[in-house]
């Protein structure tokens, strides 16, 4: 039988107005108790363990049913909050998908609470470690202090100053980059509800020149989001560092899901 | 409303988008869900799609691998 197995995109708590946008997009809401299930009916062809996992080596069909997961989502969050599911959530039939309901309603509904009138935002921000490097003298005062030692010194003292410099340089630079990826950290937080530090990715990853310092996203209130997205931009306004912010989202990062005691 | 810093999310990478959708979520439910290797793997494509774009773009400007 041809689409008999359920994907799962999102959790609502409130009956969806939006029948057109479903429809179009063979969409379905299945009412489970009080929560709604956005569903779509997928082929085993397609999605069935075997077939699931083939396709998540071919990239592009990953990248094509990933950002039509996002965009379903966000479609929903645009009426009603949502409790999203991670990507390829399939069940085989809607007894398994109401027993996961039934078995974890109370945690379902603190995290409807908790996310309520909220969104995500995922903030980057990146550093020109070789911008950063040629202040050094002003921002590190051992660099100043073995600056002064090396202009002091006869020439061949001062070419060993110099490479013990180079090596303390780097040190240096990565406190400082510890301390600034910190400092933006705690000022958005200071502006969110909930934040979580992501890990920071290398340079194969982002394809940047500059150097990742922070990778974090960020609750924030629907009502504080001008003055969260506006915070950004002055900050990137007036800084030699680089900050991208990506939002709304979904709020993937905090959902806690725990199964009833 | 949102100028450069802010990108909406139709405009993001691939990378940003995974990062969301593969790791967050509710997760560890389903009959059929992805496991960490299935992660994995797909992240080895990512690299695999990110450094043949790296290829692309250094073809388009007139250099070869050879000069990487």
């Amino acid at each position: 039988m041809e689409n008999d197995l359920i994907y799962v995109y999102c959790i609502s708590d409130c009956p969806l107005g939006i029948a057109q946008n479903v429809k179009s997009k063979d969409l379905k809401s299945l009412k489970f108790d009080d929560f709604y299930v956005i569903v779509k009916y997928v082929s085993e062809r397609e999605f069935s363990e075997d077939n699931f996992k083939r396709n998540l080596s071919n990239i592009q069909w990953v990248e094509t049913n990933a950002r039509e997961h996002i965009s379903v989502i966000g479609m929903i969050m645009e009426y009603t909050t949502v409790i999203p599911f991670k990507f390829g959530t399939i069940y085989n039939t809607k007894v398994g998908l109401q027993k996961f309901i039934t078995d974890y309603s109370v945690s379902l509904i603190e995290n409807f609470n908790h996310i309520r009138d909220k969104e995500e935002w995922a903030v980057k921000v990146y550093c020109d470690r070789k911008a950063l490097s040629d202040q050094i003298d002003q921002l590190s005062e051992k660099a100043a202090d073995l600056e002064k030692q090396i202009m002091a010194s006869s020439p061949g003292k001062a070419f060993l100053l110099g490479r013990k410099k180079t090596e303390l340089i780097d040190d240096e630079m990565n406190l400082l980059c510890k301390d600034y990826g910190q400092n933006y950290f705690d000022e958005f937080n200071s502006l969110s509800e909930s934040a979580r530090l992501c890990n920071l990715l290398p340079k194969e990853y982002t394809g940047r020149e500059d150097t990742m310092i922070l990778n974090a996203t960020f609750l924030v209130r629907k009502d504080k989001a001008p003055d969260f997205t506006d915070t950004l931009k002055k900050k990137n306004e007036h800084s030699d560092f680089i900050i991208e912010a990506t939002g709304p989202w979904p709020p993937f990062s905090f959902i806690s899901i725990k199964e009833k005691q | 409303m949102y100028d450069n810093v802010i990108d909406r999310s139709k405009d993001i990478t691939i990378l940003e988008l995974l990062d969301r959708v593969l790791n967050k979520g509710v997760i560890l439910t389903g009959d059929i869900v992805i496991t960490v290797a299935d992660i994995d793997l797909v992240y080895v494509g990512v690299k695999l799609m990110l450094s043949s774009v790296e290829t692309m773009e250094q073809l388009k400007s007139g250099k070869s691998i050879a000069e990487k």
